[in-house]
């Protein structure tokens, strides 16, 4: 979906990316990380079509981004680090203007609206303006601009910078109800801890380059683990997961580890299993080990 | 309709905002007319609040129709979108003064009543084009002003969107002397007798006529000057051919005020086509000046034309070609034909001052590049300013004071004996400057190097 081959760009003063090529593929989830400054920005605004590259080139759904610019964006959403919305105009009138910036007639505009809201869980708030929102709605409103065209290639620039941890949870879960809709996904951090919950592949940069030269697969992180922990120990405890169908990955009679399903109420029928079966229950929390073993194992060997 | 019309009449033109306008203006006419004299008439106050609404107010929305989106963090909302960039421009343009153009419609409601009942209808009809071009080229031209300012990523300020706002205002008020000077009545500004006929490639127009169509060919450059930096901006390629049809253009038009040139007494022994060829150049110098000052002036970019020039891909070259560096060749081709007719008519004298200044020119454009691209070139364009100010003014004036002018050849193209010496003087710094310029232009940056958070 997305092709990047020696993507070199400078800025009068710096040269921002140095010989970058990656692929992504089509559904997937791909974290862009790297410390602040490593160039994820830049890229992302060259895979955006928003920077025109010094040389290589980027091809999005096979269209080149110098030739094809307004294409691309018609295939694309994005959202920047830093982002505005129009705080005078209700929630409804943002979407309807980004439906039709996008292209879509107006006979289809008022119902690609009503699906973003959905989407993104803002169909209660079509009548409020944006101005009156909170910074999680807002952060749903400028993804729900981002998607209303129902793009390709969604890019999303520190999405989750400034959101409480409900509101990470509630962009966890949109953003891989987006990826299962058919969307592809690349986000961008430098928190690792924030993309795990939902990435498959991750590019590290640094220095403006991939370190390792290629996106790397992130194991297991598509369903998070989960650490579940009892207060008296129970030797039946990884034959009673299994019996239930979860996926364990190490246990023994306190501890056990299990990747399981994002979905709230599934973890809730778990909970409520376990402890109908007699389990002492101590604590249920998600694991966030994986990509930052990923990212530091990659980066060591820079 | 144009979605980003329809978004900004959603901003501008609330139930509120319209019944406040039309309740102050209304108003304020009533007011006029109760008392009485010729001055406070209304037609007279609707002619003073339309330009204030939609020459003055209205330049500052049109120049705050991007920058107020840049400043919001919205532009690349916008810059993302599937908008062409002609729906971008007007639906900008239009959009963000659709409230001026409201109020103004309303005081050119007044002023048309007005001249109904008092003129003839003709004039009448084209007082009203007046009116209508100069609020769209105050505004485009602020609009266009606030686009480069975007494309040189400059921060934006109130007082640099005061400039933009300037850019505007200068434009109208040009257009407001240069038909003041056609009145029939006498010009009020420069206090002149009527300009009834203007002299053009040797014929006499009728002036009012012939402003009013002069008036409309700059409004509509105006308007494809916004429409292709708009195209810019939405990272799509301008060809070199619209700047290439302008300059032919302008050559072609200021070419055929040579009447007026031909009462220098310097150019006095000047044949008729000399004159055109030397209008002409001056005209292609000045947009060089003005345009190597407007333009980014990006070394990443110069040395990426560079290299496709080298490959041979002559036409993304050309696509890539600013409109500064048009216009110098555009001043070269000229100098050179105006040089060449002037040898056959072996006025050397000539010869020398056209060589010479063209030296200067091409001095001072490759001051330009140069010190755009010296490290840590934070407001070049003032340093490159406070430079030419010293060439041109500060360092004469000296050697002037020292008596010393056989050295004002180093500064300016000097008549008489000097003519020729200036000329390769000229030539030298030029060469020089361009030669550091090149090879600042062809060092590469390196990637930065970046310690990890």
């Amino acid at each position: 979906m997305i092709e990047v081959r020696d993507l070199v760009y400078e800025y009068p003063s710096k040269r921002a990316l140095e010989g970058v090529s990656l692929s992504v593929q089509p559904h997937t989830i791909t974290a862009l990380v790297g410390p602040n400054g490593a160039g994820k920005t830049t890229l992302l605004r060259c895979l955006a079509a928003l920077e025109p590259p010094y040389s290589g080139s980027v091809a999005i759904d096979g269209l080149d981004t110098a030739g094809a610019p307004r294409q691309i964006h018609a295939r694309l959403g994005y959202l920047p680090d830093f982002y505005g919305l129009y705080d005078e105009l209700t929630v409804r009138r943002c979407l309807t203007y980004a439906a039709r910036a996008h292209g879509i007639a107006p006979a289809l505009a008022a119902a690609a609206v009503e699906k973003a809201a959905h989407n993104v869980g803002l169909l209660d708030r079509l009548e409020s303006k944006a101005g009156e929102l909170s910074r999680g709605l807002r952060q749903r409103l400028a993804i729900g601009q981002a998607i209303v065209h129902e793009p390709k290639v969604l890019l999303l620039d520190e999405p989750a910078a400034g959101l409480d941890p409900q509101a990470r949870r509630d962009l966890s879960a949109l953003l891989l109800s987006l990826r299962d809709a058919g969307m592809t996904l690349v986000v961008s951090s430098h928190i690792l801890a924030e993309l795990e919950d939902y990435c498959s592949e991750m590019i590290i940069i640094e220095n403006g380059r991939v370190v390792g030269g290629k996106a790397i697969k992130v194991r297991e992180v598509e369903r998070t683990r989960y650490m579940i922990e009892l207060a008296t120990a129970r030797s039946d405890l990884r034959e009673f997961l299994e019996s239930a169908g979860i996926d364990v990955v190490n246990a023994d009679g306190i501890h056990a580890l299990i990747s399981f399903t994002h979905n709230v109420s599934a973890r809730a029928k778990l909970i409520r299993d376990l402890v109908g079966a007699g389990f002492e229950l101590a604590s249920f929390a998600a694991s966030t080990k994986a990509l930052e073993d990923a990212y530091f194992s990659q980066v060591g060997h820079a | 309709m144009n979605p980003e019309l329809t978004r900004n009449l959603w901003l501008e033109l609330t139930p509120r905002r319209l019944a406040t306008m039309a309740i102050i203006l209304a108003l304020i006419f009533f007011a006029a007319g109760l008392s009485g004299g010729d001055y406070y008439r209304p037609a007279s106050v609707a002619v003073v609040l339309y330009y204030f609404i939609v020459v003055i107010w209205g330049a500052r929305n049109a120049a705050l129709s991007v920058v107020g989106e840049i400043r919001d963090r919205t532009w690349d909302l916008q810059r993302l979108s599937s908008l062409s960039a002609a729906d971008m421009t007007w639906g900008k343009l239009f959009g963000a003064t659709a409230y001026n153009w409201y109020g103004g419609a309303i005081c050119l409601a007044v002023i048309l009543a007005h001249g109904f009942t008092h003129d003839r209808f003709v004039s009448v009809v084209i007082d009203l084009v007046y009116y209508l071009a100069v609020g769209v080229i105050a505004q485009a031209a602020a609009f266009l002003a606030s686009l480069i300012a975007v494309r040189r990523r400059q921060s934006h300020t109130r007082l640099e969107i005061f400039f933009y706002q300037l850019a505007g205002l200068i434009a109208a008020l040009a257009v407001v002397y240069v038909w003041d000077a056609a009145d029939p009545a006498g010009s009020i500004i420069a206090h002149k007798a009527p300009t009834d006929f203007i002299e053009w490639w040797g014929h006499s127009y009728d002036a009012r006529p012939f402003l009013l169509i002069s008036l409309a060919l700059f409004t509509a450059w105006t308007l494809a000057a916004c429409y292709r930096t708009m195209r810019l901006e939405l990272q799509m390629r301008n060809g070199p051919l619209v700047w290439l049809g302008f300059l032919v253009f302008i050559g072609i038009y200021v070419a055929g005020f040579d009447a007026w040139l031909s009462q220098d007494p310097m150019m006095a022994n000047w044949d008729p086509v000399a004159l055109r060829l030397a209008l002409a150049a001056t005209a292609y110098g000045f947009l060089t000046y003005v345009m190597v000052l407007l333009e980014p002036k990006d070394r990443v970019h110069y040395r990426w034309l560079a290299g496709e020039l080298v490959a041979g891909r002559i036409g993304k070259f050309a696509g890539g070609l600013h409109a500064w560096m048009m216009s110098y060749l555009a001043t070269l081709i000229f100098c050179s034909l105006l040089i060449w007719w002037q040898m056959r008519l072996a006025d050397m004298q000539a010869v020398a001052l056209i060589a010479a200044g063209l030296g200067f020119l091409t001095r001072d454009v490759s001051i330009f590049v140069l010190v755009h691209a010296l490290p840590g070139r934070r407001r070049g364009d003032f340093s490159v300013l406070l430079i030419l100010f010293a060439l041109y003014v500060l360092v004469p004036a000296i050697v002037n004071g020292l008596d010393v002018k056989g050295a004002l050849a180093f500064f300016y193209p000097q008549p008489g004996n000097a003519a020729w010496l200036s000329a390769a003087i000229a030539w030298a710094e030029a060469l020089l400057v361009a030669l550091l310029a090149a090879g600042r232009v062809a060092i590469a940056e390196q990637p930065a190097k970046i310690k990890p958070a």
